[in-house]
């Protein structure tokens, strides 16, 4: 129920985003896979919406900028869990910036916006059509570690959080070994 | 006849440093930092054995034997220094490696990876600007340590076209001395391990966080 919840926000999330999304070709063509896990794929990762020249540089920095916030977020919060008093309004707040911008996420990386348009990131790798499945699935365990930390948050167990809070820094990690290269700023 | 030059404890903390060193690189390069930063916890620990013993080990192991002034490193270019272990040159190679690592080793403690996932065990005592600056500076100052390095191996072959083996003395712990030289004055056992103890003490210390200036989770 959740993850579609997950789904169904993401995609709107997507829509409001990019102004509209093309679907492609590619979708229509593998008719033979479900509606319902169709959908999924495409809320998780939409990796194979083309987008024009503009709406690409748009939405890298979207991307960018919330890949930062995230990356922010996730440094107050390994400060509050190792600290004596951890102060749990600030890791409520980081927990769901990160929750809402993890469904964000969705839009994030349609075709066409890796290092041909400018400076990411983002490896190649992410758009090879052997690796759609994996980086889905990457993408989707983020939203779902995310939606999973920030519920632990709203309840008063820090243990909770804490063991919540590996789970998704472990989904952070798993997608950018594979599919993020250095990029000095 | 060949005689002591350098103790056991010297010749482990350099070969041992050197391989720690590699590994930092290697585990950094390609995202193991878990490994990373057990790896600079271990060159830390190594460091602090070095400096101490610097000031209680055996002779050649002394800074107050091998650290002099620019007459002595002028003296020595025009081929008038006799003595065992460090020359006067070769002594700011050992100085700029021992302070380059340090502050290599320093920066780590307190930085933090972009994503917030790993940090240095002392990273709660600075802000989050200051451990992403640390973490740009720990990444850049790693050159520093090449170009030392660098050094150090073309005066190693440098020295070794002119005849002389540095690498097997190293190895061994002994060379032929001229006629008349000093040979080394050992250091005690249970000095060296002293220092290793303090050195693990004070790197199980930090490990924790400083307690109680601030606490540390391991990474896991």
């Amino acid at each position: 129920m959740r993850i579609a919840f997950v789904s169904l926000t993401a995609c709107t999330a997507l829509l409001s985003a990019c102004g509209g999304p093309q679907t492609s070709q590619a979708n229509n063509s593998s008719a033979n896979i479900s509606n319902d896990s169709r959908d999924a794929n495409q809320a998780t990762a939409n990796l194979e919406a083309r987008v024009s020249l503009g709406d690409a540089t748009k939405i890298m920095h979207a991307r960018h900028e919330g890949m930062e916030t995230i990356g922010k977020d996730f440094k107050a919060l390994h400060r509050e869990f190792d600290s004596p008093t951890p102060n749990l309004a600030l890791v409520r707040t980081a927990a769901g910036q990160i929750s809402g911008l993890s469904r964000q996420a969705s839009g994030w990386f349609p075709a066409g916006t890796g290092t041909e348009i400018g400076k990411t990131g983002a490896r190649p790798e992410i758009w090879l059509p052997q690796n759609a499945t994996d980086f889905s699935s990457k993408l989707r365990n983020f939203q779902i570690a995310a939606a999973a930390f920030n519920a632990t948050t709203t309840r008063g167990d820090l243990n909770a959080m804490k063991a919540r809070y590996a789970d998704l820094a472990g989904t952070c990690k798993a997608c950018h070994d594979k599919y993020r290269m250095d990029m000095h700023h | 006849m060949k005689q002591p030059v350098w103790d056991l404890a010297v010749r482990l903390t350099h070969w041992l440093q050197a391989a720690l060193i590699a590994f930092c690189w290697w585990s950094a390069e390609y995202n193991h930092l878990v490994w990373h930063i057990w790896g600079g916890c271990a060159v830390l620990t190594l460091l602090i054995f070095r400096l101490l013993w610097g000031f209680v080990g055996s002779s050649t192991a002394r800074f107050s034997s091998f650290v002099r002034g620019p007459a002595a490193v002028l003296a020595y270019l025009r081929g008038k220094w006799r003595g065992i272990g460090h020359t006067p040159l070769g002594a700011l190679s050992v100085l700029a490696l021992l302070g380059a690592v340090a502050v290599e080793v320093g920066l780590g403690l307190i930085a933090e990876d972009e994503d917030g996932i790993y940090t240095g065990p002392l990273y709660q005592l600075v802000s989050i600007d200051t451990s992403d600056r640390a973490a740009g500076l720990h990444e850049a100052w790693f050159n520093v340590i090449l170009v030392l390095v660098g050094i150090h191996i073309a005066a190693i072959i440098f020295y070794r076209l002119r005849g002389k083996s540095l690498v097997k003395p190293m190895i061994t712990g002994r060379a032929s001395l001229e006629p008349g030289t000093q040979p080394m004055r050992p250091g005690r056992w249970w000095v060296a391990l002293i220092c290793l103890a303090i050195g693990i003490g004070v790197t199980r210390w930090i490990i924790a966080g400083a307690p109680p200036f601030g606490h540390w989770t391991p990474p896991s």
